[in-house]
């Protein structure tokens, strides 16, 4: 995959110095209101030091484990920290540069920011929260009555906070971001609090009131189906690095290392000690893969859960240490020969073993990408005395 | 006779006057600090440790260095001395000083952990809606710490009826003129009139009984 072209000159913000005003010039001419983002931030042994775009269409979806540094950058872009080197601008509008000791407070940023827990004032209505960021005048009352039946609050007006459910909380939350029309719009985790069943409408009706604006929107979540659900681009952040950014499909498709692919789902990081361009081996058996042009010997191989099948014939051989159902599939947690985990998703009609029978999993070749590591591996898998989540297959 | 003539009101109403006006300041002085000290401001710690100061520094010792300070010959009061004609020391602004000293911490503190504890996150939604620092204040901190506010007011103002050792070197005790509620229950036991000492500790401990009724309600109502 061709990397994303626009992740270059950020990325280079490592080099110490930002090219912020390279770009600047170039979006001076083309009117764009793209957010542009280059920032060298550290605070208690934890550094971030990235670049990002976000054009004004779309939504662009961070992603990367806890701690991060997710959170940290939409507070960099919002103005409440400020980073120690970089520049932030908005289409021609410079919000920070660290050079020209350039630091635009919060209150002029125009930033639509969706905390995670919504941090609704709790001293105010629901309609008096969304008021909150509207100017005085006349046309107040009707942009917070519009913003009420937008997203569906119509009768919750004068309720307070601490009545609402998470996701009615979360829709006061939405609501009074985007009311006052914000230049940018932030989203800080909005589906984590929210119960699973819920999400999904939720999804689509964020999807709603947030597709028909052409301003600049971030969203950071460790949930997949939420970039999957949402964004058009995604960036995946490690230890404070953008490692990977592009547009979703590609991105999920062909994770560049096997630390992104962990973060992108691809559950099972194999090592490699033997790679003749048709098969991989290791301790746990030998793979056959797509041909494909691999420049080296792949350090690891990443596997997809969903896709391997049991086999009578061939395959790899596995002991079935753990079955989990889950909403839609069943989650299988094996054991191959070198102790390596293996996780592989079966539908729920799918007939399937009991834990600690031995037998052979078939994996697609197109379940297999060869990767350099970057990762470390873990020792072992769940044994069967771990807690599960749901019942065991029976 | 002379035991009840030297039992007069005057101290306890010296000692409603000066928490009057501390209560003014400490309502102004006690939000602006707890509020500037729950932000990131410049010079935080040594603001801090000031306001803090006097929980951990003996009163009278604080009394002694605020008497060289402000005394005709300090670095402050010596030239206030000179060009206005004004002596702080032995004044009611000296027992005025005195108890918001005492008291300020305990009004500082309790607002300062409420805003730190929760209304860190609302203030930053504040901003990024477009508000002020001051209008973040007004809307959002006052209304959201009320209770607390109310809370160290209460703590301060009892402190500031209580308090003996600023208030002896500043104040410096004169009878009739900086004589506080405690320190009329000093003179008096000195003076050996036990009858009057008695009166005026049950008068004070009832004003201190009533300040902490008032603050559990507020803490339960909170």
């Amino acid at each position: 995959m061709k990397p994303d072209s626009r992740i270059g000159p950020h990325r280079s913000v490592g080099e110490e110095r930002c090219r912020i005003f390279d770009l600047g010039s170039r979006l001076a001419e083309s009117g764009s209101q793209d957010l542009r983002a280059s920032v060298d931030f550290s605070r208690a042994g934890f550094r971030l030091r990235m670049g990002i775009d976000v054009p004004s269409t779309g939504i662009t979806a961070l992603i990367g484990p806890s701690g991060c540094g997710k959170t940290t950058l939409l507070r960099l872009l919002a103005g409440l920290e400020t980073p120690q080197a970089g520049c932030i601008q908005l289409g021609d509008t410079i919000w920070f540069d660290s050079d020209h000791r350039i630091d635009l407070p919060s209150r002029k940023r125009r930033v639509g920011l969706l905390f995670q827990d919504y941090a609704l004032f709790p001293h105010l209505s629901v309609a008096a929260n969304i008021a909150y960021g509207l100017a005085r005048g006349p046309e107040r009352a009707g942009q917070v009555a519009l913003w009420l039946e937008r997203l569906q609050l119509q009768g919750l007006a004068d309720r307070r906070p601490e009545t609402l459910s998470g996701g009615q909380r979360q829709r006061v939350g939405l609501a009074r971001a985007l009311a006052p029309r914000p230049s940018v719009l932030l989203l800080d985790e909005p589906f984590s609090a929210i119960d699973i069943s819920l999400r999904q409408s939720l999804r689509l009706l964020f999807q709603e009131v947030v597709a028909d604006r052409r301003a600049p929107t971030l969203l950071v979540t460790h949930d997949l189906d939420d970039v999957r659900y949402l964004a058009d681009r995604v960036g995946v952040l490690i230890d404070g690095e953008l490692r990977q950014l592009g547009p979703t499909a590609e991105v999920f498709a062909a994770p560049t290392d096997a630390e992104i692919a962990r973060v992108l789902g691809w559950h099972n990081i194999l090592p490699v000690t033997a790679y003749d361009g048709l098969r991989a081996s290791g301790g746990w058996g030998t793979l056959e893969l797509l041909s494909q042009v691999v420049d080296r010997t792949p350090d690891v191989l990443a596997i997809r859960p969903s896709g391997p099948r049991f086999c009578m014939t061939h395959g790899l051989e596995v002991e079935l240490v753990r079955v989990t159902q889950m909403d839609d599939y069943q989650a299988l947690f094996c054991r191959l020969p070198d102790c390596s985990p293996l996780r592989i998703h079966l539908a729920r009609s799918e007939p399937c073993p009991m834990p600690g029978v031995r037998a052979r999993i078939w994996i697609p070749p197109e379940c297999i990408l060869p990767l350099p590591r970057n990762v470390s591996l873990p020792d072992s898998v769940p044994t069967s005395s771990a807690p599960s989540r749901g019942r065991r297959h029976a | 006779m002379m035991s009840w003539l030297t039992c007069s009101p005057a101290p306890l109403l010296l000692s409603l006057q000066v928490a009057g006006v501390v209560l003014v300041l400490f309502l102004v002085a006690g939000i602006a600090l707890g509020y500037a000290l729950s932000q990131p401001i410049p010079l935080r710690g040594l603001l801090d440790a000031l306001v803090s100061l006097p929980l951990v520094f003996p009163p009278i010792a604080i009394g002694f260095f605020l008497l060289m300070l402000f005394g005709r010959h300090g670095v402050i009061g010596g030239p206030l001395h000179t060009w206005i004609g004004w002596d702080l020391v032995f004044s009611f602004p000296a027992l005025v000083v005195a108890a918001f000293i005492a008291g300020l911490p305990l009004v500082v503190k309790p607002i300062q952990a409420a805003i730190e504890g929760s209304a860190r996150d609302l203030i930053e939604v504040s901003h990024t809606l477009g508000k002020g620092r001051l209008a973040t204040l007004f809307l959002v901190v006052i209304p959201i710490i009320r209770r607390h506010i109310l809370a160290g007011l209460t703590l301060g103002v009892g402190r500031s009826f209580g308090e003996v050792g600023i208030t002896l070197m500043l104040g410096g005790n004169l009878l009739g003129s900086t004589e506080t509620l405690s320190l009329a229950i000093y003179n008096q036991v000195l003076d050996g009139n036990f009858d009057c000492a008695t009166r005026l500790s049950l008068l004070l401990g009832l004003l201190s009984l009533g300040l902490f009724l008032l603050l559990r309600w507020l803490g339960r109502a909170g």
